[in-house]
């Protein structure tokens, strides 16, 4: 856990004397006080099934574009979103498009063979390659100057109780993937649990010294000292807690009590789990944060909206149900509404320490493992950034000609300064990031 | 103990009387003119100070064990050190008489310094038995299962609907390999079925172990929670075969296991569109490495079929409790201690909090709820201090905290109170002196835990005042398995072993014996002593005289016995009339030998400090053994006799030689052997008792049936035993405890689990007066020094 750390204890950490101090701290990229690097995050968020490509795509490329009825949410931050379209998933093997349309769509590698049946194609296990958000995650995490207390964390929005290809997303390495929390107070507790036990603590390190001293007065004189000793201890825990920062450095959220892992309950869990992570990023908790609406195949049934079939089946309806269209498209626009959501309140937060708002040095990443639900596509995923969190020039609509993903993959390290000349399956990496993002 | 390649090791030699005066006095006196404490005064106190507390010429006090002849002995021959002919053998008897009565021997130390029952936390094993046991005050008791095995269900299809059970049978291990057929008749396809294994899992110690499932196909495995997999391979990705997953477990306690097996594809069920796949081998193994073990099938003895309720067990870590008295005590705390206990609690408070609709009883929308509780903190609470809580305990622990906090939050805080208060963390300072106290003290020397609500009705009616009734109630919970782990914990100290030594051998002259073979030794040993302690009478002696021990196939192809190589372990008598019980068990052979040689002294060090439990100190210098190589012509004894000639070696290998030497018919892997480097073994020793006769022993089952009749040994035996049981000093509870202890043993015919009874009641019954003495009386605990045992 290194949330706190000194200047000291960083030059320390590299090692260095204290006679070399003065020379590194002109440095302006090691100096703290006048920090020049600015902090830099990556959302990931996704949703399943698909989208209905009429009412995402907007017609026009460039700086001037409509955003669709899929999109609408997105007007306020228009100037702040890319839109890339023609990138296409083309890494191939094992599993249904379903299980390869989540499991290499951040690891752009092959799932390993395994037994896992989908609903065609070859049976598949887990993918063979890391997700990059945990390739950035590793790459900051190895300098102090970028380390955060977790590194990443994994958000998820009911996501079901099974651990297979279709619900997992974030890979740390091959065959390993990782479990998104999708139960906000389990995600609370990862954050402030710390904090609220020393709380407890403190309430009752009082009651524990009058409780030694009742204890020493009926014990020989001997056995007195070991009592007195321990309530040296207790009483130097006190001290400690004292001196411990009060709260976490910002204010801690309260969460609504009693919310249950329920369908219905989808949006406020949706909040909390945004508001949770905007928190954590102002306690600079972590850099990478990647939140997973359901799954692939994701069943919610949109109940809020006005939609009660489930997702999934309701993506597989042919191009002539136009009723299920326009119920997709409204899907989306809610999910487009939740990454609005969240990039307001990166937007109305103070970038801590530095210029601008979280939102100006936040990249998020909105994308599904299908093209489009009733064909099974993995060309033209949907790729929405939003923010200013890497150097790529928003405010405009992208169109590429089948590209792999694997370049935009690259193209989002490199933004993060990890000049990585491949990543994932070598065979769609060959011509490096994606041409026109900067 | 583990084994260093050099003498140091062995930890030997030398007796208090390491240097006397170099006195100038000219003519060796007369022993007819002077007093013991004259010639004391004389000769000795320049260097060993006016009550032998030592010098700076001879730092070390005089103390020790050794009877009054051994102790003459010893000063004839070498003191004083720069002169010995100075004092002659009656001078030498009159002044060892003097230093054994003055200050020397157990008896005088007890008279100089009071031994006393010292305040103690619980020890780190004690907290943690305990805080499992105020858990699982809240669930199910453990139902006592001797069946042994899994269960094990088949099911015809690829998940476990009960309809398409076909078979349902005890397995004793999971050790499967059913190639590309189906498990049984009537399955309907090679291609799709599932087992589904279920028990529980006995863990023979405490510590960390692995779990490890190797199967082609899907699997998961639960233990001890049953709604989180330890293992989850349900997806099969790549080449992986092998999973594993790491959980601490607490000795003699029996957890859940649940093993699940699928042949098929996961995902989505295309049997019906793609009937003839390829057919696949399928094979599954349930292995586990426990905390000291090699990684093994697990096998029949530590599984049973029945369920057991899920079980707790504190993660945090602690700093090892102080064993300089080669037992676990918890007379000293730190820091580091303390700050372990708030980790502790913090960690139990929010498993607690996460599970208490199960443990509390009460739903989250009860309309009761806060009632409810109360009413669990109260039963932590009292659980925890073993005693009921008075009305202002109650006030204090349980109600304050619902008043200024949310229940949720309030159950926490209780928690953490009441696991950071001295009524929890330390032993018996509550309230008693009471039968509450007796009910604790039984079970932490039994259990090393808390009481049982048995124990608790008993002291809550009374009937914990008369020895009779505090037997009855040890003899009850000496059948727990709890007691068990104690004992054979015991047992493996007692016999030096309790960390697995390293007994890795010379392959080329051990051909075959390696890491699994030495496990199995160590798991043959652990078998005798069950066996010898639970089975019959429980005789004492067996655990020297027994001619027969355990053995599996590849242990009986490695000594020689005519087993199966498949054999699971079983009672074999190996080199008829050779093996004498633990003297001759081959896994201490091994463990008390070089890689390539055996080695008389670490045996002879093993007979004289474990099992006549003299106190030995280490030696004065670190020696590396003669190489056999560069003494072609010598055996082993005679290459230690003339390693261990000078003075300075003798007057403790003089003892500890000659009792090794009778074990060197075997060889460093503990094999019978005739000769040794081309000459036939001498296996032929000697030892002066405390009493002066000499006995001499032509092997070891002449040793063994000498030792077996020696007070000396039982009372060695029950002292140690009382230490490990009960964590205090048995001098602390009056000068004839020990000598009561052995007497009863013998007229019990050494029955161990009536040792094990009494030891329990003698440090149960009240002994208040002892650990409050005058306080004049008082030294400091730095200053306690007792007899190595």
């Amino acid at each position: 856990m290194a949330p706190n750390r000194t200047r000291r204890e960083f030059v320390r950490d590299l090692g260095l004397s204290a006679a070399a101090l003065p020379f590194i701290l002109n440095l302006p990229s090691l100096g703290f006080a006048n920090q020049q690097r600015r902090k830099q995050r990556l959302v990931i968020l996704f949703s399943p099934n698909g989208v209905i490509p009429g009412a995402f795509w907007p017609d026009e490329e460039g700086a001037k574009f409509t955003l669709k009825a899929s999109l609408k949410p997105l007007e306020p931050f228009q100037d702040k979103t890319l839109l890339l379209n023609g990138v296409c998933d083309r890494v191939r093997g094992d599993g249904d498009n379903h299980m390869r349309g989540i499991g290499c769509l951040l690891t752009g590698v092959e799932l390993f063979p395994g037994n896992i049946q989908g609903g065609s194609h070859t049976p598949a296990g887990w993918a063979s390659g890391l997700s990059i958000d945990q390739e950035i995650r590793n790459f900051l995490q190895a300098d102090p100057a970028t380390r955060t207390r977790f590194g990443s964390l994994e958000f998820g929005v009911m996501v079901p109780d099974r651990a297979d290809t279709w619900t997992r997303m974030v890979y740390s390495g091959p065959n390993k993937p990782v479990a998104p929390i999708d139960d906000p107070y389990q995600m609370f507790n990862k954050l402030y649990g710390r904090a609220k036990d020393r709380e407890l603590l403190k309430s009752v390190l009082d009651g524990v010294s009058d409780d030694l001293k009742k204890v020493g007065g009926a014990v020989g004189a001997a056995d007195k000292k070991l009592l007195e000793e321990h309530t040296t201890f207790v009483r130097e825990m006190e001290k400690e807690l004292r001196e411990t920062k009060e709260s976490a450095g910002h204010p801690v959220p309260t969460l609504e009590a009693g919310v249950k892992k329920e369908n219905d309950r989808i949006p406020v869990i949706s909040k909390m789990q945004i508001d949770l992570m905007v928190n954590a990023f102002t306690a600079d908790h972590t850099r990478i944060a990647t939140l997973q609406y359901t799954n692939s195949v994701g069943m919610a049934r949109m109940r809020w909206i006005g939609v009660e079939e489930g997702h999934h089946e309701l993506s597989h309806e042919p191009d002539n149900n136009e009723k299920a269209k326009d119920k997709l498209t409204r899907i989306n626009a809610w999910f487009a509404g939740q990454l609005a959501y969240l990039a307001r309140r990166l937007a109305d937060t103070p970038e801590p320490g530095g210029p601008g708002s979280l939102l100006d040095n936040t990249i998020i990443m909105w994308t599904n493992e299908l093209g489009k639900g009733n064909s099974h596509t993995l060309d033209n995923i949907p790729f929405v950034l939003v923010g200013g969190g890497v150097d790529f020039k928003m405010g405009r609509s992208l169109k590429y000609t089948r590209l792999p993903h694997n370049r935009l993959l690259m193209s989002l390290a490199h933004g993060f300064g990890h000049r990585i000349s491949r990543f994932g399956s070598p065979d769609f990496c060959g011509d490096g990031p994606l041409p026109s993002l900067t | 103990m583990p084994i260093t390649p050099t003498f140091l090791r062995a930890r030997l030699v030398r007796v208090g009387l390491v240097l006397l005066s170099a006195s100038t006095c000219p003519n060796p006196l007369s022993a007819a003119d002077q007093t013991g404490e004259q010639i004391y005064r004389e000769m000795c106190i320049r260097c060993h100070g006016p009550a032998g507390e030592g010098t700076k010429k001879a730092p070390k006090p005089l103390l020790g064990d050794k009877s009054l002849a051994q102790l003459t002995k010893v000063i004839d021959e070498t003191m004083p050190e720069d002169d010995p002919d100075k004092l002659d053998a009656a001078g030498s008897a009159k002044v060892a008489a003097y230093i054994h009565d003055a200050f020397y021997s157990p008896t005088a130390q007890a008279r100089t310094r009071p031994a006393r029952v010292e305040l103690a936390r619980l020890t780190n094993g004690q907290y943690r038995n305990a805080v499992a046991d105020v858990i699982g005050g809240f669930r199910s008791v453990p139902k006592v299962d001797e069946r042994r095995g899994l269960r094990g269900e088949y099911f015809n299809a690829r998940g476990f609907q009960t309809n398409r059970r076909l078979i349902d049978r005890i397995d004793p291990e999971v050790q499967f390999d059913f190639g590309i057929a189906a498990p049984g008749e009537k399955f309907d396809t090679p291609h799709q079925y599932a087992i589904r294994w279920e028990g529980s899992v006995l863990a023979p110690e405490t510590g960390s172990y692995e779990f490890v499932v190797r199967t082609e196909h899907a699997t998961r495995l639960w233990v001890n929670d049953l709604r989180t997999p330890l293992i989850d391979a349900w997806v099969k990705s790549g080449n992986d075969t092998e999973y594993r997953g790491s959980i601490p477990l607490l000795a003699g306690r029996a957890y859940s296991l649940k093993l699940e097996f699928s042949k098929a594809k996961q995902g989505v069920d295309d049997s019906k569109k793609n009937p003839n796949p390829p057919l696949l081998k399928a094979s599954v193994t349930l292995l586990w490495k426990p905390p000291f073990g090699t990684t093994e099938v697990i096998p029949a003895r530590h599984l049973m079929p029945a369920r057991s309720p899920e079980g707790y067990v504190v993660a945090t870590p602690f700093p090892p409790d102080d064993r300089s008295l080669g037992w676990e005590r918890g007379t000293t705390i730190s820091k580091e201690w303390d700050a372990a206990t708030t980790e502790a609690a913090i960690e139990v408070a929010s498993y607690v909090a996460a599970r208490l609709p199960e443990l509390a009883g009460v739903s989250d929308n009860a309309k009761s709820r806060t009632v409810s509780l109360k009413e669990f903190c109260k039963k932590f609470a009292e659980r925890a201090f073993r005693r009921p809580l008075t009305a202002d305990q109650k006030r204090t622990f349980v109600d304050r905290p619902f008043e200024t906090s949310d229940p949720d939050t309030a159950v926490k805080r209780v928690i953490l109170f009441v696991l950071k208060s001295p009524r929890f963390l330390y032993r018996e300072v509550g309230g008693g002196p009471d039968g509450y106290d007796v009910a604790s003290r039984l079970s932490f020397a039994l259990w090393d835990s808390i009481p049982d609500d048995e124990l608790l009705k008993a002291a809550a009616t009374g009937k914990l005042a008369t020895p009779e009734q505090v037997t009855a109630q040890a003899e009850r919970m000496v059948a727990d398995p709890r007691t068990r782990a104690k004992v054979r914990s015991f047992l493996l100290t007692w016999l030096k072993v309790e960390q697995p030594p390293d007994v890795s051998k010379d392959p080329k002259r051990f051909p075959g014996f390696d890491a699994a073979v030495a496990s199995d030794l160590r798991a043959s040993l652990e078998l005798f002593l069950d066996d010898v302690v639970w089975s019959g009478s429980g005789d004492f002696r067996k655990l020297l005289l027994a001619d027969e021990l355990f053995l599996n196939g590849p242990l009986a192809k490695l000594y020689g016995a005519d087993l199966l190589a498949t054999a699971p372990f079983q009672k074999v008598k190996l080199d008829a009339g050779k093996r004498a019980g633990v003297l001759t068990h081959p896994y201490l052979l091994a463990a008390f030998a070089y890689t390539t040689e055996s080695s008389p002294i670490h045996r002879g060090v093993f007979v004289a400090r474990g099992i006549l439990g003299l106190s030995l100190r280490p030696p004065p210098e670190a020696v590396a053994p003669l190489s056999a190589d560069l003494h072609p012509k010598l055996s082993t004894r005679d290459r230690v006799t003339l390693q261990t000639k000078p003075q300075a070696c003798i007057t403790c290998h003089g003892v500890v030689n000659p009792l090794g030497f009778t074990l060197e018919h075997f060889d460093a892997i503990g094999r019978y052997r005739e000769q040794d480097n081309g000459k036939p073994v001498d296996s032929s020793g000697i030892y002066l008792t405390r009493s002066g006769t000499v006995a001499t022993f032509a092997g070891p089952r002449e040793l063994a049936h000498f030792l077996a009749d020696n007070t000396e040994v039982h009372s060695a035996f029950a002292e140690q035993l009382f230490h490990h049981l009960i964590r205090q000093p048995v001098r602390a509870y009056g000068p004839a405890t020990l000598e009561e202890l052995r007497k009863g043993f013998a007229a019990n015919d050494f029955a161990i689990r009536k040792l094990i009874v009494a030891i329990a009641v003698a440090g149960a019954l009240p002994v208040e007066a002892k650990r409050n003495p005058p306080e004049g009386n008082l030294l400091p605990d730095a200053k306690l020094n007792l007899p190595k045992r």
